[in-house]
C-alpha cells in the first residue's frame, strides 16, 4: 500500500513537469513589453522641435478621440521603414500623432521630416532618453495608441508595418 | 568525401546499437547463451562514433565548407585552434561529443571491470546501448552535423568572437566528460536493479564510476566561471545565470550521491535513497542539456535555440527517466539494505545531515532556475531571479555545512562519537575564533555576517588541518586524501568568497585621454591608446596607469572588432598583486578622443578562488589512489 | 578553556556596527538588482549599452532628489515590470519561489528526526 502510493506519487509528479515543460516550450518566457497596455500614461513634458520655447504636455487634455505617440529617431533605420504608415495613419484617419524625437541631432530630425514627410501633429524632444523611460519605452521605434481619459490602450515595439497597421487602425476606428 | 563517411559511421554505429539491443532481449527472453561477440560490437560502435567525430574535426580543421555546420561556425581566417575548437561551439557537433563521451564511459567500462560479474556487465553495457542509441537517433534524424549545403559556399559565417578564448576549447569538453559521465553509473544502477544485485557490493564499484565524472564535472564548472570572469568583463565570477545553474545542478546532486554511496557501501544502509540520487544526479544532467539547449532560458550564454529540438530532447528526457522510475519501481522493493535509523553523531548520521543540506541547495537552485520558467506558463508574469535570491537562502546554511564537514570526518562509523571528540571539537572552535579575531583586527572589518563567514571556513580548515598533523601516527598511505583535499579546497573556497565579498572594490568611470580618476586609495590614469591589427579582428588597445599606495601597475584592456562574424567583444586586462587582482573593462566606443568608459575592480582575494576549486578537483583525482586500508 | 571561549564571545559582541552589510554603494547596489533589458542576462551596472547609460541616469537623478529604494523600484517595475528586478519581490505569484525550500526544510527535518536513533545505546 505505502509502496504504491509512493510510485503513483513519483509518476504524477513526472508528468505533471512534463507537461509544463512541454507548454513551457511554447510559451514566450522572454520579457513582456506590454505592461503599461491598460494604464495610465505618465505625465511628460516635451519642448517643440521646431520651437524650444513651445511646450506641451501628455496625456494630451484636449480631451478628444484616440491619438498616438510615436517614439523616432533620425538614425534608426527601422524608423525610416515605418514612416510611410505613420503618413498613411495621418491622412488616411485623421489621427493627431504625436512624436518623441528620441537622442537625435535637431538639424538631422528636421531634415528627416522635410525629406519623408511631416506626419506628426507635435514633434517633442527627448534628448537623453528619459522622457522615453518615463513612459515605460525600450527605445526607436515605438508606438503608442492613448484614448481620451489618457490610457495607454495599445503599445507596439519595433516598427510599423501592414499588420501593425491594421492592428492600430481596429483600435482607434 | 569526409562528410559522407563521417555520416555513414554514425549510422553504422547506430545500426550496431540496435543490433546489441537485440541481442540483448535475445538472450534475456529466449535464453541461450549471450552472443560471444556482444562486447565486441560494443567497442565497434564506440570507434565508429570516435571515427566520426575525428572526421568532424578534420572538416572543421580544413574548412570544408560544403558542410553546413562548419559553413555556419567556422571561416578560414579563424586560428588553427580555433576552428579546431569550433567543432563543438555549435549545436550538431557537441551533440555529436555528447554522444562520443556516452560511448566512451561504456567503452572504460568494459575495460576496467574485466573481474566483474558476467550479468552485471552486459546489462550495464545493455542500458548504456540504449542511452547511445536513442542520442545517435536523435542526431541522425535531428541535427545531423555531416548536413551538406550547395552550392558550396566559398567563406564560412565565423565562430562567436566570445566563443573564441583557449578556456572555451577546453570548457565544453570537460563539462561533457562531467555529466555525460553520469550516464555510466545510471546503467550501472538499472543493470543492478534488474539482475538483482544492487547491494553493497554494487556500492563499492559505483564509487569510482561517481568520482571519476564528479571530477571533471568540477574542473569544467570551476573552467567557467574563471572563463567569465575575464571574458564577459563584468568582474565576477559566479552569476547565478541559469545556464551556469543547469550544471551546478547535477554537481550537487553528484556530491550527495557521492556521500550517500560511501554510506551504503560501509553501513548497507541508504540503498533506496542513494537509487533514486543516481536517477536524480543523470536526469538532472540531461534536463541542463535541455535548458540550454531549448531556447527556454534566457541567458548570456545559451545557445542553438531551438524549440523544436527542445522538444525532441524533453521527450527523449522523459523516456529515460520514465523507463528508469519503472525499474526502480518494480525491482527496488526486492534489494532493501539495513532499514534501522541512523545513531546520531555516527558517521553515517552526518553524512545524512549532509545529503539533507544538499537537496535543500539543490532545491534552490532549481526552483530559482525554472520558477521564470514555470510563472511564465501559469501566468502572463515575466519575472527575473538573480543572485540576491541564491545568496540571501543559501548563505546560511554554508556556514552550518561547513561546520558539518568539519565535524562530520571526525565522527565513527555506527556509533554516537560525540563525546570522545568533545574535546577536539572544542578546540577547533576556540583556535578557530581565535584566528578570526585576528583577522578581524588586522583587516578592521567587524561585520557579523563577516566574521560568520570567516570563522565557520576556518573551522573547517582547521579540522583538516589537524587530521593532516596526525601523519607522524598513521601511515601516509591511509590518509583520506581525496577527503581532505576536497573539503579543505571547499573551506578555502567559502573563506575567500566571504573574504572577495568584503574588500573588493568597483567602480565605473569614464576618463578623458590623460587625466586621471580617483576612488578611495585607487587612482586611475588614462595614459595613452593606440590599435593593433589581429589575425581575424582589429583592435583597440588603451593604457591605464593604476596607483595604488604609491605602487604603480599599467593594464591595457582593448576593445576588438571581429570581422567574421561582425561583432565587438571587450578584453579585460587583469593584473594580479598576491591573491588578489586589479581588473579593467572598457566601453565599446567609436570615438577614442573624447574619453572612454572603464569599468574597474578590484577583486580582493579571487586567486584563493580558482585555487580552492583547483584543490577540489585535486581532491576528485585523489580518490583514485588506492588507500591502504582499503580493499 | 572555558573562559577563553567566553573572552572572544565578548569580543565579537562588542564589535560595532556587526550586522549591517558592508556600506556598498548605494547606487551600485540599486543597479545591480536590475536587469539592462536590452541586453540579456546582464545587470545594469555590468552594462553600458544606451538604454543601460540612460536608465542609470533617470535613477541616478531620483536618488539626487531623495527618493527611496522602494519608490526607484516601485517606479521601475510599473513600467516595465517584475522582469527588471533581479531580486523578485514576495508577492502571491512568487511565494512558491520563496518558500517551497522552506517547505523542503521542514519535510527533510522530519525525516530526519523520525529516521533517527537517539541516545548512546550502541555504545561499546
Amino acid at each position: 500500500m505505502k509502496n504504491k502510493l509512493k510510485s503513483t506519487s513519483i509518476f504524477l509528479l513526472f508528468i505533471s513537469f512534463f507537461v509544463i515543460f512541454y507548454y513551457a516550450l511554447q510559451s514566450d518566457t522572454k520579457n513582456n513589453t506590454q505592461i503599461m497596455v491598460g494604464s495610465k500614461l505618465p505625465n511628460i513634458q516635451l519642448s517643440s522641435l521646431f520651437n524650444p520655447a513651445q511646450k506641451i504636455s501628455l496625456p494630451s487634455t484636449e480631451n478628444e478621440n484616440f491619438y498616438l505617440i510615436n517614439i523616432w529617431s533620425s538614425w534608426c533605420v527601422p524608423c525610416r521603414d515605418e514612416h510611410p504608415f505613420l503618413v498613411k495613419l495621418k491622412n488616411d484617419n485623421q489621427i493627431k500623432i504625436f512624436g518623441i524625437n528620441y537622442k537625435d541631432k535637431t538639424s538631422n530630425a528636421l531634415d528627416f521630416l522635410s525629406k519623408l514627410g511631416d506626419p506628426f501633429y507635435y514633434v517633442g524632444v527627448d534628448s537623453d532618453g528619459s522622457k522615453s523611460i518615463e513612459i515605460g519605452g525600450y527605445g526607436v521605434p515605438e508606438t503608442y495608441v492613448i484614448n481620451s481619459d489618457g490610457i495607454i490602450v495599445f503599445k507596439h515595439v519595433g516598427p510599423i508595418n501592414i499588420t501593425t497597421y491594421e492592428k492600430i487602425v481596429a483600435v482607434i476606428k | 568525401m569526409t562528410s559522407n563517411i563521417g555520416l555513414i559511421s554514425l549510422i553504422i554505429s547506430s545500426i550496431l546499437s540496435l543490433f546489441i539491443l537485440i541481442l540483448f532481449f535475445k538472450h534475456v527472453l529466449f535464453g541461450g547463451p549471450l552472443h560471444s561477440k556482444f562486447f565486441a560490437l560494443y567497442n565497434a560502435s564506440f570507434f565508429l562514433i570516435a571515427v566520426s567525430f575525428v572526421l568532424l574535426v578534420i572538416s572543421f580543421v580544413v574548412s570544408d565548407f560544403s558542410i553546413v555546420a562548419v559553413y555556419e561556425n567556422s571561416h578560414t581566417d579563424k586560428p588553427f585552434f580555433y576552428k579546431f575548437a569550433g567543432t563543438w561551439g555549435n549545436h550538431e557537433g557537441s551533440m555529436l561529443l555528447f554522444i562520443l563521451i556516452i560511448s566512451l564511459y561504456g567503452y572504460l567500462f568494459l575495460i576496467f571491470t574485466k573481474q566483474l560479474n558476467f550479468s552485471l556487465r552486459f546489462t550495464t553495457i545493455f542500458f548504456q546501448t540504449s542511452l547511445q542509441f536513442v542520442f545517435l537517433l536523435f542526431l541522425i534524424l535531428t541535427s545531423n552535423p555531416f548536413e551538406k549545403i550547395f552550392p558550396i559556399p566559398n567563406q564560412g559565417l565565423g565562430l562567436n568572437p566570445i566563443l573564441q578564448d583557449p578556456l572555451l576549447v577546453l570548457h565544453p569538453p570537460f563539462l561533457y566528460l562531467g555529466y555525460v559521465g553520469f550516464s555510466l553509473v545510471f546503467s550501472l544502477l538499472l543493470g543492478g536493479l534488474v539482475t538483482n544485485q544492487y547491494n553493497q557490493n554494487w556500492a563499492g564499484l559505483a564509487k569510482r564510476w561517481i568520482f571519476l565524472p564528479w571530477t571533471f564535472l568540477t574542473f569544467g564548472i570551476g573552467l567557467g566561471s574563471f572563463w567569465a570572469y575575464y571574458e564577459l568583463g563584468w568582474g565576477g565570477y559566479w552569476f547565478w545565470d541559469p545556464v551556469e545553474n543547469a550544471s551546478l545542478m547535477p554537481w550537487i546532486a553528484s556530491t550527495a550521491l557521492i556521500h550517500s554511496v560511501l554510506v551504503m557501501d560501509k553501513t548497507k544502509k541508504l540503498f533506496n535513497w542513494t537509487a533514486i540520487l543516481t536517477i536524480l544526479t543523470f536526469v538532472l544532467s540531461l534536463f541542463g542539456t535541455f535548458l540550454v539547449r531549448s531556447g527556454i532560458l534566457n541567458s548570456v550564454h545559451a545557445f542553438a535555440n531551438d524549440p523544436e529540438r527542445g522538444l525532441y530532447i524533453l521527450f527523449i528526457i522523459s523516456l529515460i527517466t520514465l523507463s528508469a522510475l519503472v525499474i526502480y519501481i518494480l525491482k527496488s522493493a526486492k534489494q532493501t539494505g539495513d532499514e534501522n535509523g541512523f545513531i546520531l553523531f555516527s558517521r553515517e548520521f552526518s553524512i545524512v545531515v549532509n545529503n539533507y543540506l544538499l537537496i535543500f541547495a539543490l532545491t534552490v537552485v532549481t526552483i530559482g532556475t525554472t520558477y521564470p520558467i514555470l510563472l511564465s506558463v501559469f501566468t502572463e508574469e515575466s519575472i527575473s531571479v538573480g543572485p540576491q535570491y541564491y545568496n540571501t537562502i543559501l548563505a546560511p546554511f554554508v556556514f552550518i555545512f561547513l561546520i558539518l564537514m568539519g565535524i562530520g570526518p571526525y565522527m565513527k562509523w555506527n556509533k554516537n562519537s560525540f563525546a570522545i571528540n568533545r574535546n577536539k571539537l572544542t578546540s577547533f572552535v576556540l583556535s578557530s575564533l581565535i584566528v578570526t579575531a585576528l583577522v578581524s583586527l588586522i583587516l578592521k572589518n567587524q561585520n557579523f555576517i563577516f566574521i560568520l563567514g570567516v570563522a565557520c571556513s576556518l573551522f573547517l580548515i582547521i579540522s583538516v588541518v589537524y587530521e593532516f598533523a596526525y601523519f607522524k601516527h598513521i601511515k601516509l598511505k591511509q590518509f583520506n586524501f581525496a577527503r581532505l583535499f576536497s573539503h579543505a579546497g571547499f573551506g578555502f573556497l567559502i573563506l575567500a568568497i566571504t573574504l572577495h565579498y568584503f574588500f573588493s572594490k568597483e567602480f565605473t568611470t569614464k576618463i578623458q585621454l590623460g587625466e586621471t580618476s580617483s576612488y578611495q586609495e585607487f587612482a586611475i590614469k588614462f595614459s595613452n591608446y593606440f590599435s593593433k591589427q589581429g589575425k581575424n579582428y582589429q583592435e583597440l588597445i588603451g593604457e591605464y596607469e593604476i596607483q595604488k599606495n604609491g605602487e604603480k601597475v599599467i593594464l591595457k584592456p582593448s576593445i576588438r572588432k571581429y570581422s567574421h562574424p561582425q561583432q565587438f567583444t571587450s578584453e579585460t586586462s587583469i593584473r594580479g598583486e598576491w591573491l588578489s587582482d586589479m581588473y579593467i573593462a572598457m566601453d565599446y566606443t567609436s570615438d577614442a578622443s573624447s574619453g572612454i568608459g572603464i569599468r574597474f575592480y578590484y577583486n580582493y582575494s579571487i586567486r584563493l578562488i580558482w585555487l580552492s576549486y583547483i584543490l577540489i578537483t585535486i581532491g576528485g583525482l585523489l580518490s583514485f589512489v588506492q588507500r591502504k586500508n582499503e580493499k | 578553556m572555558k573562559n577563553l571561549l567566553f573572552l572572544l564571545i565578548i569580543f565579537f559582541l562588542y564589535q560595532q556596527d556587526s550586522f549591517a552589510l558592508p556600506s556598498q554603494d548605494r547606487e551600485v547596489k540599486i543597479y545591480k538588482n536590475i536587469r539592462c533589458l536590452a541586453c540579456q542576462g546582464q545587470t545594469l551596472n555590468d552594462s553600458n549599452s544606451d538604454f543601460a547609460n540612460d536608465l542609470k541616469k533617470v535613477i541616478k537623478r531620483k536618488l539626487d532628489n531623495n527618493e527611496t529604494d522602494q519608490q526607484i523600484y516601485s517606479y521601475l517595475t510599473a513600467r516595465y515590470g517584475d522582469w527588471i528586478l533581479f531580486n523578485p519581490p514576495v508577492k502571491q505569484s512568487t511565494l512558491l519561489l520563496w518558500f517551497f525550500p522552506v517547505f523542503i526544510l521542514v519535510i527533510g527535518l522530519l525525516i530526519l528526526y523520525k529516521r533517527t536513533v537517539f541516545g548512546k545505546s550502541k555504545l561499546s
